[in-house]
């Protein structure tokens, strides 16, 4: 594979893990980051790519009160959005509002709509609806699930159920369904678990050790796709938990972050602890069942699914994000705090 | 122009002259002057004088225009000279012509004079033939009446022998059954039988009834030669056809001596069956050959003969009866395929197979001189190739069979083998079984492919390809066990408890390698095979595979400890950290685990190169090995030194520094698989330090415990560069997560290790 030393670089001033594609930012290729430091005072970047793509702008740089663990871009208000974060001793989650910036880049405060402070645990992660407008929220902590409401205008967030996960089961994270408003997936130690937001019930689990990540695929109904430490990257018919549709290598070392091309279909991101970043091609041709289960035992599908490996990072690689406004670029997070920014046109002609 | 004139008439003086001589002549005698100008035509305009439309003035002009007067002169005396030489010729023609006509007129003069007196002899010679003709009438007419008496006596004489013929007829039947002249009774009986049709029933009344009383007879007598089987086959064949001669239903007959000739056949099975057995039952294998050369020869081949005997003697007496021979033939070599199918079903060795189908083969060979028409060879051939395709198809089935029994018994007892290398002998186990099991397959079938039975040398070709294929099958088949084996075991390890899944991921880990090891071995009995094999494919089959297999393996390991390092991270509250007091159980775990790791894979994997000479080393002298250690000591006590002083420089020389390459391509070696799974698992120590924040004892702990984990590695394994790295990183990761990050101090962090270091060693002893 190719060093790839085409993506346009960005540098945070400290280390950070997570980064989000700012969604609703319909005019510009955005993404925000936030640092990840313990000592030092932590800053979230609103990063933007220049109209001819080559260049990485600083939109916005804000000083945040604590180390970021977690980070994500509302759907549909460009200048919201929420963190989870840490003194090192406890945790918090927040919505947080941009200022308007009218030019100025005086390192304005940020502007804190809600706490999400009805947690007790270590927060893992805050989920957005992905697909839309939508006033909940979803947090996970190590224990629990909860719903929250949100009403922005308000400035007020409010617990509208909450549920525990149950004995022995760590949450790690989750991902919210971008087809159904209802279901969501988190993660645990041991296995994947469906979660029906009306009831709050389990619905299913697919039974899988040590899933760093889960991500839904914004085309298809009921693709899910899991990364894990050692075993790479599953395929995921959520309808058929017993066994995945597909696998994939995944990283020499743990397979940190997966994430789903919002547009073209089957292609895939993953990014490891390995320093790299891998693009797939995993055709997941699910139009219908009939399809779908030929497919699966199929072994037409012996051509390489990996069609490239950006290697080109110092570190680990955390946060990966597809911009959904140019759906063939994506950023990516190494821990030593730089982003950069790849361009995947090559590779879509390969298809 | 002159020149060429004259050059032409050079050339060609006596062929023009003949030419234009013999178109004259016929010109003459040929009113049709159609075919005369074409030849002259060749002379254009100068030489066309003789042609029709010859025309003389333009011509004297054309002459007198083109030529000078030379020319002129010239040409005019060559035509004088040639009318002079025509004049000449005609004169000569007109006196021939006139001679012929005289001659002519001469021989016409003759013949009239001669033609006078032949009419009066024709006249004569007619009336003599009229006489001749009227004196034999009157013979003929004189004669006619005493030729027809004669004519009438002749008939009636002839009727009364064949009345006397057919009183006398049962008087001579008796005697000619008296005397066996079968033939010849037959012949009379059936030449009397026209006319006891017709008269039998008024005047012959007597003679008819007494003669098939006689025929009677001679068909009792008949048929029992025909069923004897001591009569001569010639004799039995005469019998038949007086048999159908005498209108006898032969078909009956037929239908019952070939009921005859199954039966025998179904004692002659029975006979083979019970060969097979006694050579089932002894079945050791220093019997098998004999066992089958030697009965087969007396009992067997003796009731074959018979058989064929017998089939020859029917094929005489009924010699419309192929197709039912042909069938009962075929039948007997079916019955003998699926005989032997049967006892391949149940695993017999080479030579056993080689000699039923020895014994088939000179069977059909037998029944071939007999029945020709049966084409046995072909027939025996096609089953044959069924039975073989089967047979190596089994073969190979039981080989897969034996090599995963062999694993599989090691697997089910590895705890009660006590020795000290169990996975060795597994190893060696199963290898010895592919390689021997295949070994001994091949010796099989070039038993096979060198015999020279005619069955098989026709085969051999399709033999060598089938072995060719099913040694691929099999490679693949084992390929997709031993896949299947590894995974099922994993899944079961995962599902189970992590002692439970200790024992099972163990013994995978050891099929795993073992598979590994033997690949190559498949690879080298490939290329032995000799034929054009398909090696290159298998042993790119094998490499992947075994590259899987390691790489299962090497995955294991690490999850293995992984899930170790989890449950350290996950539990404690890493902000509340007590002060380190010695180095955490989890290392010893991982010291432990690496043990594991590298005692099996020191009994299964190649040593390299450096890692040999290192070894000799150290076992050399307990002292050296020692020295070493404390060498060892010192480095990393320098290396802690600079991590304590300058954990933020690091970090950003890190930056600067050649990217370390942590994942590198694993190999074969101990050393390389023993490096990777303790680079990867330092690597997910250094993610799970990045995932929690620490205090200053938290930290202080970390240090510790990589300080006594890098001391131990050093001891342990070749540690190189990237081993260092990863250590040195996990301590700026501790650093970098901790609230308040200061070093413990050198001395304490000295001796906490030697504590360590000494209780492990007593342990140890």
């Amino acid at each position: 594979m190719q060093g790839g030393s085409s993506g346009i670089g960005y540098g945070l001033k400290y280390q950070a893990r997570c980064i989000s594609d700012v969604k609703a930012d319909t005019d510009h290729t955005s993404f925000i980051t936030g640092t990840l430091s313990l000592r030092e005072e932590n800053e979230v970047h609103l990063i933007r790519l220049s109209s001819g793509g080559t260049e990485l702008i600083c939109e916005g740089l804000f000083s945040h009160p604590n180390e970021i663990w977690d980070l994500a871009s509302c759907p549909f208000d460009q200048r919201i959005f929420s963190t989870v974060f840490s003194t090192g001793e406890s945790y918090g989650a927040a919505i947080w509002q941009i200022p308007e910036l009218y030019g100025q880049l005086n390192s304005p405060q940020l502007e804190r709509i809600a706490s999400l402070d009805a947690h007790v645990g270590k927060i893992n992660r805050v989920l957005w609806w992905p697909s839309g407008r939508h006033d909940k929220l979803i947090s996970i902590d190590d224990e629990n699930l909860f719903l929250w409401t949100l009403d922005c205008s308000k400035k007020a967030a409010q617990v509208q159920s909450k549920q525990s996960s149950g004995m022995l089961h760590y949450l790690s994270g989750g991902a919210w369904d971008p087809h159904d408003i209802n279901a969501v997936a988190t993660t645990c130690e041991s296995s994947v678990q469906f979660w029906d937001l009306r009831t709050m019930k389990k619905t299913n689990a697919i039974e899988h050790a040590h899933i760093h990540n889960a991500n839904y695929d914004m085309k298809k109904n009921h693709i899910l796709v899991t990364a894990e430490d050692e075993s790479g990257i599953h395929i995921w018919d959520t309808r058929k938990p017993k066994s995945p549709i597909q696998e994939l290598p995944g990283h020499t070392h743990w397979t940190w972050a997966v994430t789903c091309n919002p547009e073209y279909d089957g292609l895939i991101l993953s990014a490891g602890t390995d320093s790299t970043v891998n693009l797939w091609m995993a055709p997941t041709s699910i139009e219908d069942e009939a399809i779908s289960e030929s497919i699966a035992e199929s072994p037409a599908q012996q051509a390489d699914p990996l069609l490239n490996s950006y290697s080109d990072y110092e570190d680990s690689v955390y946060g990966l994000a597809w911009s959904s406004r140019e759906p063939w670029i994506f950023a990516s997070l190494s821990y030593d705090g730089r982003v950069v920014v790849e361009s995947i046109k090559p590779f879509l002609s390969r298809k | 122009m002159v020149e060429r004139e004259n050059t032409r008439t050079d050339d060609v003086p006596l062929d023009d002259k003949a030419k234009r001589m013999r178109d004259l002549l016929s010109s003459f005698y040929n009113p049709d002057h159609s075919s005369a100008p074409k030849a002259p035509s060749n002379y254009e305009n100068l030489d066309a004088i003789d042609s029709t439309s010859f025309d003389p003035d333009h011509y004297m002009n054309l002459l007198v225009q083109q030529s000078n007067l030379e020319g002129l002169l010239r040409r005019h005396v060559e035509m004088a000279a040639e009318i002079k030489n025509l004049d000449t010729d005609l004169q000569m023609l007109v006196y021939e012509n006139y001679n012929k006509f005289i001659s002519a007129t001469d021989a016409i003069k003759w013949m009239k004079s001669n033609i006078v007196g032949m009419e009066a002899n024709m006249e004569q010679l007619l009336d003599k033939i009229m006489s001749v003709q009227s004196r034999s009438d009157g013979v003929n007419t004189s004669l006619f009446e005493k030729r027809e008496h004669i004519e009438k006596l002749h008939r009636t004489r002839n009727l009364l022998r064949k009345v006397q013929f057919i009183y006398d007829l049962p008087a001579r039947l008796a005697k000619c059954i008296k005397s066996e002249a079968y033939a010849d009774a037959v012949k009379f009986y059936i030449g009397a039988m026209p006319i006891f049709k017709a008269y039998g029933d008024s005047s012959f009344q007597d003679c008819k009834r007494a003669s098939e009383e006689a025929v009677i007879i001679l068909v009792k007598n008949l048929q029992g030669k025909l069923f004897s089987d001591s009569e001569s086959i010639q004799a039995r064949a005469e019998a038949a056809v007086l048999l159908k001669q005498l209108d006898f239903p032969v078909d009956s007959l037929q239908a019952r001596l070939l009921e005859k000739l199954e039966q025998s056949l179904g004692d002659l099975q029975l006979k083979t069956v019970g060969i097979e057995n006694i050579l089932r039952e002894s079945n050791d294998p220093s019997k098998q050959g004999k066992a089958f050369e030697s009965i087969p020869n007396t009992g067997h081949e003796v009731s074959v003969h018979g058989f064929a005997e017998a089939i020859r003697a029917y094929r005489v007496i009924f010699p419309d009866s192929e197709s039912q021979l042909i069938k009962l033939a075929q039948n007997l070599v079916i019955k003998h395929f699926e005989m032997i199918e049967q006892c391949v079903k149940r695993r017999i060795s080479s030579a056993n197979f080689l000699g039923a189908l020895r014994t088939i083969w000179t069977d059909v060979l037998l029944m071939d001189e007999v029945l020709s028409e049966a084409a046995l060879p072909d027939f025996s051939l096609e089953a044959g190739q069924v039975t073989v395709k089967k047979y190596v198809a089994s073969t190979f089935t039981y080989l897969l069979q034996d090599i995963s029994d062999a694993l599989l018994k090691v697997n089910v007892s590895p705890k009660e083998a006590a020795e000290e290398h169990p996975l060795q002998v597994a190893l060696e186990a199963s290898k010895k079984t592919v390689l021997q099991g295949s070994m001994d397959l091949l010796l099989d079938f070039r038993q096979l492919l060198d015999d020279n039975l005619g069955l098989l040398v026709k085969l051999r070709e399709f033999i060598a390809d089938w072995v060719q294929e099913g040694f691929q099958d099999f490679f693949r088949a084992l390929d997709d066990r031993f896949l299947i084996l590894s995974g099922r075991k994993n899944s079961t390890s995962q599902d189970q408890g992590f002692s439970d899944g200790a024992l099972g991921e163990k013994v995978l880990v050891g099929t795993v390698l073992e598979i590994t090891a033997s690949f190559s071995g498949g690879g080298v009995q490939g290329d032995e095979n000799g034929h054009a094999f398909v090696s290159g494919e298998i042993c790119q089959i094998f490499r992947s595979v075994s590259e899987t297999l390691l790489h299962h393996y090497i995955n294991m390991r690490t999850q293995r400890v992984s899930t170790l390092l989890r449950k350290r991270f996950t539990t404690p509250n890493w902000v509340k950290h007590k002060e380190p007091r010695e180095v955490h159980m989890f290392v010893d775990l991982f010291v432990q685990e690496l043990r594991a790791v590298q005692s099996e894979v020191k009994q299964i994997l190649p040593e390299g190169l450096i890692r040999k000479h290192h070894r000799s080393d150290s076992n050399g002298s307990g002292n050296s090995s020692r020295s070493n250690a404390l060498l060892d000591d010192k480095m990393s006590r320098s290396n802690t030194q600079k991590a304590r002083s300058q954990l933020l420089e690091t970090h950003l020389a890190k930056l600067f520094k050649q990217k370390v390459e942590i994942f590198t391509k694993v190999e074969y070696t101990q050393e390389s698989v023993e490096t990777t799974i303790v680079k990867l698992c330092l690597k997910s120590l250094q993610e799970f330090v990045r995932l929690k924040t620490f205090n200053r004892s938290g930290f202080q702990q970390i240090q510790l415990d990589v300080q006594f984990l890098r001391t131990i590695l050093k001891e342990n394994i070749e540690v190189e560069e990237a081993i260092d790295f990863l250590l040195d990183e996990v301590i700026v990761a501790a650093s970098e997560r901790c609230l308040d990050p200061v070093p413990l101090e050198n001395p304490i962090l000295e001796k906490l290790v030697q504590v360590k270091l000494a209780k492990s060693k007593e342990r140890s002893k």
